[in-house]
């Protein structure tokens, strides 16, 4: 994409979780493939979206790139680094510079810690810098997502929503590292609640040059944070594309029936919009269909009369134009 | 859309002027919880009406008070002392707000059912499906077993689950959100309810899911006229679904009006906000304009305005005087009356800046007795 090397890359990258039956003796009866061949590049400074349903893989695929989730195959290379096949000490090194900003701020804070406490926590892990300079960092750290440095309270007075989320993300800043991964971090709060930490994480893109990946079902959130989006479906990517260029023209029948999906809040434009309503729900990753993924579905097909290739072959991401690419056999009839 | 008249061209000045009373009348709905530490001010005096086969939608944040108002309508609150509700509640020309719990049992499913958020713990796992839909019918008609199979068949055929026979063996783990919703929505409509309230029927789905779901809600109650209150926190949906729109803060309606004026014409400062909050997927993608501060809390009787400590358009009055909720003038082809409970209303001007646009004005700081 650009002459810079990218930061993090992602080849043909699988997680399959076994099935398995039987207590003593447990036999894999099968498995469940929710990342089934990835391949992804960020670039240094880059901030990505990562969009698609319950099912298709978006959380597994971070899981992997934060060292969370091994893949059955493929490689995560991180800075030049194979994440999955280092020792523990430049694994622990790595962990530094990749953090993880996770979904429910309810469960993944301790609520007997301070604010202050939870957000100094990773640096105490680290053994980084001396406890005045932790102090420090804490207080530049709550300034930087916009809560006051008294903030003192333990996190369970602190119910709101605002400031759990809030301490998630200064807490992912604090080891200043250079991938951040979060999921679905607004999709538990309210609107006028999410509507300040989409701000808050446009203005951490912009200000510190984070390189990120946002991990979202909300398409809309997606657009205003990341500049560059990854649509997933039954764990592949089936999409990718500049953030302008996929809501303006996505080419992927499933991204363009994704869009149609979601209601815009506007009686006017809703009133004449053309949807396309998918049948039928998301087939399971343990039985995925054969060929595209997404043919079970596709109305595209049903157009052009079940063409064989989308139920015998699985179509590559191929390159539409420069930065777009698309998975699916008959990606030019889409626009029609 | 609706069969009563309504029509465009009827003469009669009265924008109301059929001859049945509204299927909902809701007066000052009030409703407190007592808690071992206090006392939590849910609702604290909605109006609200629902012609025959209209859709409302109930809009607002968490704390707002949609889900209790619902509850309240349902009669499926804690009785006293837990719960203390006030007020009236009127549903096709009956008051019910003093009924027992034997005069709402027949009422409920018959003439008011209910869809739930989670369709997972609406319905009772260890249970075919098939038992929980026949049961909802066999509860209310005269009807035998083979009768009740049959038309639990017909039910689910009606919401789109293909292979109806089968699918009344299957337990409710085995049928996804999507398909769970359905079946809920299939005992809701079993018996032809009056009015349907749909509590968030589509936020735990996904969003090609939630597309079925609210394209099958749309034709079916449009179907059976069957009224609709959609509560919801998105204001997509509600564009999507309703024509005409109630926006609730800290236990209040704070704005309503038909959806089409609600979205091209908001007064009020706290849908104005919303409606700035929202990411689009259409125009533009530059910052978005948040409401500051926080919800309000709710452990505290709202003095004034409860939305007067986050208002950038707030006078003094609003931290002292309750705004009622009253009628904009009205506008000359508006079906639907627009009500605000605002002393200080934003301007169509100010609506795109989001803020007061008018020399000199600053926000009343607050009374020094509150500081």
């Amino acid at each position: 994409m650009t002459s810079n090397p990218p930061l993090l890359q992602l080849r043909d990258v699988r997680v399959h979780f076994p099935i398995t039956k039987g207590l003593l003796l447990r036999r894999v009866i099968g498995e469940v493939r929710a990342v089934d061949g990835v391949d992804l590049n960020v670039t240094r400074g880059q901030s990505v979206g990562l969009v698609g349903e319950s099912g298709s893989g978006k959380t597994t695929l971070g899981r992997a790139v934060v060292g969370l989730a091994r893949p059955s195959s493929g490689t995560v290379v991180f800075d030049g680094e194979d994440v999955w096949s280092l020792g523990r000490v430049a694994q622990k090194r790595l962990r530094r510079r990749v953090q993880m900003v996770f979904q429910d701020p309810y469960a993944s804070l301790d609520p007997r810690m301070t604010v202050g406490k939870s957000i100094a926590e990773p640096l105490e892990i680290h053994r980084l810098g001396s406890r005045a300079d932790r102090t420090s960092k804490v207080g530049r750290l709550l300034e930087t997502v916009g809560l006051h440095p008294t903030h003192a309270d333990p996190l369970a007075l602190a119910a709101r929503q605002l400031v759990r989320v809030s301490v998630g993300v200064a807490r992912a800043l604090s080891l200043d590292p250079d991938l951040v991964v979060a999921d679905e971090p607004v999709s538990a709060l309210d609107v006028s609640i999410q509507a300040q930490i989409v701000n808050l994480l446009q203005e951490l893109q912009r200000e510190l040059g984070l390189t990120s990946i946002l991990i979202a079902h909300d398409l809309a959130v997606v657009r205003h944070v990341s500049d560059a989006i990854a649509v997933m479906y039954l764990g592949r990517i089936v999409e990718w594309s500049r953030a302008a260029d996929l809501y303006r023209e996505p080419r992927h029948p499933y991204t363009v029936a994704l869009l149609s999906a979601v209601p815009i809040p506007d009686p006017v434009v809703e009133a004449t919009r053309e949807r396309i309503v998918l049948r039928g729900d998301i087939p399971s990753p343990a039985a995925p269909p054969s060929g595209c993924p997404f043919h079970t579905r596709c109305w595209l097909r049903e157009q052009l009369g079940n063409p064989e290739a989308c139920s015998s072959e699985v179509p590559p991401l191929r390159l539409m134009r420069s930065g777009h690419l698309v998975a699916c056999h008959f990606a030019e009839e889409t626009s029609n | 859309m609706s069969s009563n008249a309504e029509s465009v061209n009827d003469p009669d000045p009265d924008p109301d002027p059929g001859p049945e009373p509204p299927l909902l009348d809701v007066r000052d709905l009030r409703v407190r919880f007592r808690m071992l530490d206090g006392t939590i001010f849910a609702v604290n005096g909605i109006s609200l009406h629902l012609d025959r086969g209209e859709t409302l939608g109930l809009v607002g944040e968490s704390g707002s008070g949609k889900s209790v108002t619902s509850l309240a309508l349902m009669r499926l609150l804690p009785p006293e002392p837990a719960a203390e509700i006030g007020g009236e509640i009127e549903f096709d020309g009956r008051d019910i707000s003093n009924f027992s719990e034997k005069q709402m049992r027949p009422m409920r499913g018959r003439d008011i059912a209910m869809v739930f958020q989670d369709p997972m713990t609406s319905l009772n796992p260890v249970l075919r499906i098939g038992e929980q839909v026949e049961e909802t019918i066999k509860a209310h008609r005269e009807i035998d077993t083979a009768g009740a199979r049959a038309r639990a068949t017909e039910l689910l055929r009606l919401v789109g689950i293909a292979d109806p026979e089968r699918q009344l063996e299957r337990y409710p783990h085995e049928f996804s959100g999507g398909m769970r919703q359905r079946v809920m929505i299939a005992m809701a409509l079993a018996l032809e309810p009056k009015l349907l309230i749909a509590d968030e029927p589509t936020t735990a789905l996904d969003v090609t899911i939630q597309a079925q779901v609210l394209e099958l809600l749309q034709k079916l109650t449009l179907e059976t006229g069957t009224a609709l209150i959609l509560i919801t926190h998105d204001l997509g949906v509600v564009a999507r679904m309703t024509r005409r729109v109630a926006v609730m803060y800290a236990g209040l309606v704070v704005e309503s009006a038909s959806t089409g004026q609600l979205f091209a014409d908001p007064r009020h400062p706290y849908t104005v906000g919303l409606l700035h909050s929202i990411p689009r997927l259409d125009g533009d993608v530059g910052a978005l304009r948040p409401i500051e501060g926080s919800p309000p809390d709710l452990r505290r009787e709202p003095a004034g305005c409860p939305f007067a400590p986050r208002c950038a358009w707030r006078l003094d009055a609003c931290w002292s005087q309750m705004p009622e909720l009253l009628a904009l003038e009205p506008a000359s082809d508006e079906v639907v009356e627009h009500v605000v409970a605002c002393h200080n209303p934003v301007t169509p001007a100010e609506v795109e800046l989001a803020r007061p646009d008018r020399p000199g004005f600053e926000p009343a700081p607050p009374p020094q007795a509150v500081v």
